[in-house]
């Protein structure tokens, strides 16, 4: 972990790591408000002072049950302020917190345990605790298991395992017998001490550990004064995975930085709900969710009635034509200026009040490519969404656009301090303080991350345009060689599909093959209303998908699509998967997109039958 | 060759959808059954099959003729018989009574024979032949419903939840008739159930039905081999180390 040795020291407000700056920021806003949470419906409000005694019960329990400096603990759990709470707790006192997708199944899970050598695992429930004991013989080495819920467990006992309850009166025990101790084990944290550990979906391989140092994240909080600035009166909803750079970075670390809100989404499937109750003044998502919203309102329009849609039409007309105005610099008359502000009160204001984001200043985007086509039409309806660009061992973001200064179609600026460079091959290489400190017990790996002259291997191509701004064109190793030898990018091709309400995700094959294919995950829901509508027949999602109007729906936007690309680059055939995908499923990423090389692998069949 | 086709049906209450698209094949001579949680929109399908009910969109065939908008008397004339969600006697009018009113949409004669065939499959009812229905008991009352619907000669019966309220031996007692009935009398069946475990091991096929939607058909036997299907409907569950378990896993319908 000495790739990033001997820098200069980064400070915020005095404190040159994040625990340091938490506990400063606790005693500073106390009784003000840090998280809300809903319980049995209702949302409730927990301070910055319960963040405080929480982690720090947390922290002293585990040191009294033996867990020592610069060891992991897993936190296996939705997201829910007590996630937050172990975070700080654990890294507090000198130790690596790291967090397992829930998601994931017993031996993945037994995986990250081994891997990281935790001895020590929160739990949320009684499903994630089936999931523990089913593992159970594979973790030698664990030492406690911590249950924040007890619901439906009130007889279960086991030696190695604790409840919550328990736990932290444990740790508000040894708070009265050593009033000092949690706060000179925060004090002995070092800047380049690693503050987290992110396990990076491999796409090849097992997962690998991403040590994310305190230096880092207070780079990231020092960056975001420019770049995703949070205000201390702002509303947050934290949904994605905690366990998620992104959503770490957004939910947790930034909120210490500003002392803001958080509101927690009660599940993955109420987002939408909790969206619209907190109305926050600032929301980062995943392009599916904003793929969801799209085709919400694609939905809506169509259920209007004729006026609502022509009414529809109209405001979004307005508003495409003042992001065209913004965007390529064409004209833009008085008398559009007038017409749209009319579409933005009349209708646009309403529509943006109707999904939750009328308060918001900013709505980012990052994590997978998102097509340009979507981030103009949520500008055209007044939501400003900025794409960004980073990954794990970037420790989060390595570039984003401003609401001020969106450039659709790029990842936007680099954030200061950092530099990039692209190589002969093309691509992207990055040097600075947001480079993370390595993987986790895998020198070989980390060293061929980086370049010899210490740069990280990004693996995504891209260019840098006359502005400085970042364009990243799609993943180096999913570069298609067809038959013929001809090089091919196939994500340019999968967000035009992408674009289409009726396509969730796509995967462009034809690596090593005559011609290219795509095997395409249609949006069960618009599909459905697809079908509907037009009185076709289903019965269950498969035959959905053998519905012949729904292959030649697809097949007509495949034909569209074809138009814009050369002839190598067209799609000769496609298939539509035939089993609906959950989060369960290995061929999904958390945040619900199609892994490349496991679709190849689990839909072989129907890819074979294409060639 | 099917009997009954219905395609993209849709049913409301007042502005609550209740059907959202539903498409079922039933072939002459099978029993059907529709697999449901509580207000999965079972009844409502039964009851808009048989006009009860109109169907806002989509349409229902039967035999080859279209049945939308059609009133209730007119489909049971055409070979259609609903025997309703609990049972449904006239309870003031006898055993006998009873049966008389499933023939009186019907022309022509053979109804006395009919009322002995129904005795044949329900020997109890023979007994009771006098007695106010209301007297009878649940079971008998059940056996009356569906003798009742028999005595439409239907090529097609609509059988919502014959089980409710039975006991298990009352249950399994009542659905050998219907098997039977299936057998001897070349009735089609399509049955509503709540116990998945009968319905499976009387029906041929079946479809599971959810908020309104199908979301897997399969034959019984592909049915019963379901991880989805064995855990929410039949009640098996995986063996976890703690011996018991709260959670569910989440429906993937494969």
């Amino acid at each position: 972990m000495a790739v990033n040795a001997a820098q200069e020291p980064i400070t915020v407000e005095g404190c040159d790591t994040v625990v340091a700056l938490w506990a400063q920021r606790c005693a500073a806003q106390g009784n003000e408000i840090a998280h809300r949470e809903k319980t049995l419906g209702i949302w409730q409000a927990y301070s910055w002072q319960d963040y405080f005694e929480g982690a720090r019960a947390v922290g002293l329990a585990l040191a009294a049950l033996g867990f020592q400096r610069g060891e992991v603990a897993q936190i296996l759990s939705e997201d829910r302020r007590e996630w937050l709470y172990c975070d700080l707790g654990i890294a507090a006192m000198g130790g690596i917190p790291s967090g397992v997708y829930t998601t994931d199944s017993a031996s993945q899970l037994a995986y990250l345990m081994n891997d990281s050598g935790a001895r020590f695992l929160f739990l949320e429930n009684d499903e994630q605790l089936d999931k523990f004991l089913e593992a159970r013989e594979a973790i030698p080495q664990l030492e406690k298991v911590i249950i924040f819920d007890r619901d439906g467990l009130a007889e279960f006992s086991d030696p190695q395992v604790m409840f919550w309850d328990d736990f932290i009166a444990l740790g508000l025990e040894q708070a009265t017998a050593h009033p000092d101790r949690f706060m000179a084990a925060l004090k002995q944290v070092q800047s380049d001490d690693p503050r987290m550990l992110i396990y990076t979906s491999g796409t090849t391989g097992p997962p690998k550990g991403a040590v994310i140092t305190h230096r880092n994240v207070l780079f990231q909080m020092n960056a975001s004064r420019e770049t995703l600035r949070f205000d201390r009166d702002d509303e947050l909803l934290c949904f994605l995975p905690l366990c998620h750079v992104l959503e770490r970075l957004i939910s947790v670390e930034l909120p210490i930085f500003v002392g803001c809100k958080v509101n927690f989404a009660e599940s993955p499937e109420t987002v939408f709900d909790n969206l619209r109750e907190v109305s926050p003044h600032s929301f980062t998502g995943v392009p599916r969710i904003w793929e969801k919203i799209y085709s919400r309102i694609s939905i809506l329009r169509s259920e209007a009635g004729w006026l609502g849609a022509r009414a529809f039409d109209w405001a979004l007309a307005a508003g495409m034509k003042r992001v065209a105005a913004v965007q390529d610099g064409s004209a833009y008359s008085g008398l559009d200026r007038l017409n749209h502000a009319l579409a933005d009160l009349l209708v646009l204001r309403n529509l943006r009040d109707l999904i939750g984001l009328s308060r918001t200043r900013r709505c980012a985007t990052g994590a997978a490519p998102i097509s340009p086509e979507l981030l103009r039409w949520f500008s055209a309806i007044g939501v400003n969404l900025c794409e960004g660009f980073g990954m794990t061992e970037t420790s989060g973001v390595a570039s984003v656009n401003t609401v001020e200064d969106n450039h659709m179609g790029t990842v936007g600026a680099l954030l200061p301090g950092l530099q990039a460079r692209i190589a002969e091959d093309g691509e992207v290489q990055l040097h600075g303080p947001a480079i993370f400190g390595g993987y986790w017990n895998k020198p070989e790996k980390t060293a061929e991350t980086f370049t010899e002259d210490g740069w990280l291997r990004t693996g995504d191509m891209g260019r840098l345009t006359n502005q400085g701004r970042l364009v990243i064109t799609g993943r180096l190793k999913d570069i298609i060689i067809t038959a013929g030898g001809k090089n091919i990018t196939p994500a340019e091709i999968e967000s035009r599909l992408k674009f289409s309400p009726y396509v969730s995700d796509a995967v462009v094959i034809g690596d090593r093959r005559k011609y290219l294919t795509c095997l395409i995950m249609i949006d069960q829901e618009n599909v459905e209303r697809f079908a509907q509508d037009r009185q076709i027949p289903f019965s269950d999602f498969a035959s959905l998908t053998r519905a012949p109007e729904v292959v030649a729906l697809i097949g007509a936007l495949v034909k569209e699509v074809n138009a814009d690309f050369a002839q190598v680059e067209q799609i000769k055939d496609f298939r539509l998967i035939d089993i609906l995908l959950t989060a369960e499923d290995e061929e999904l990423t958390p945040t619900m997109k199609l892994k490349r090389n496991q679709v190849n692998q689990r839909h072989a069949a129907l890819i074979d039958d294409m060639y | 060759m099917n009997l009954l086709e219905l395609r993209n049906v849709e049913s409301f209450y007042g502005a609550n959808m209740a059907l959202r698209g539903v498409s079922i094949d039933v072939t002459e001579g099978e029993i059907v059954t529709i697999l449901g949680a509580n207000g999965a929109g079972k009844t409502t399908l039964m009851k808009t099959i048989s006009g009860l009910m109109d169907a806002e969109k989509g349409t229902i065939d039967f035999n080859g003729q279209r049945l939308n908008g059609m009133e209730p008397d007119r489909i049971v004339a055409r070979g259609l018989a609903h025997v309703p969600e609990g049972r449904e006697v006239f309870p003031y009018l006898s055993v006998e009574e009873n049966l008389r009113m499933g023939a009186y949409a019907r022309k022509g004669g053979g109804v006395a024979e009919d009322i002995e065939l129904v005795y044949s499959y329900f020997p109890i009812l023979k007994e009771r032949r006098a007695q106010s229905a209301g007297f009878l008991s649940g079971g008998q009352q059940q056996m009356l419903a569906i003798g009742r619907g028999l005595m439409a000669r239907p090529k097609l019966m609509l059988l919502d939840e014959p089980s409710l309220g039975l006991s298990p031996l009352l249950t399994q007692e009542i659905f050998a008739i219907i098997k039977r009935l299936n057998a001897e009398q070349g009735v089609t069946m399509l049955l509503v159930e709540q116990n998945a475990h009968v319905a499976l091991n009387t029906a041929h096929k079946g479809y599971v039905l959810e908020m309104g939607r199908i979301v897997m058909a399969d034959s019984c036997a592909a049915l019963k081999a379901s991880d989805d299907i064995q855990e929410f409907y039949l009640g098996k569950q995986e063996d976890t180390q703690r011996g018991q378990k709260r959670w569910k896993r989440r429906k993937t319908w494969r």
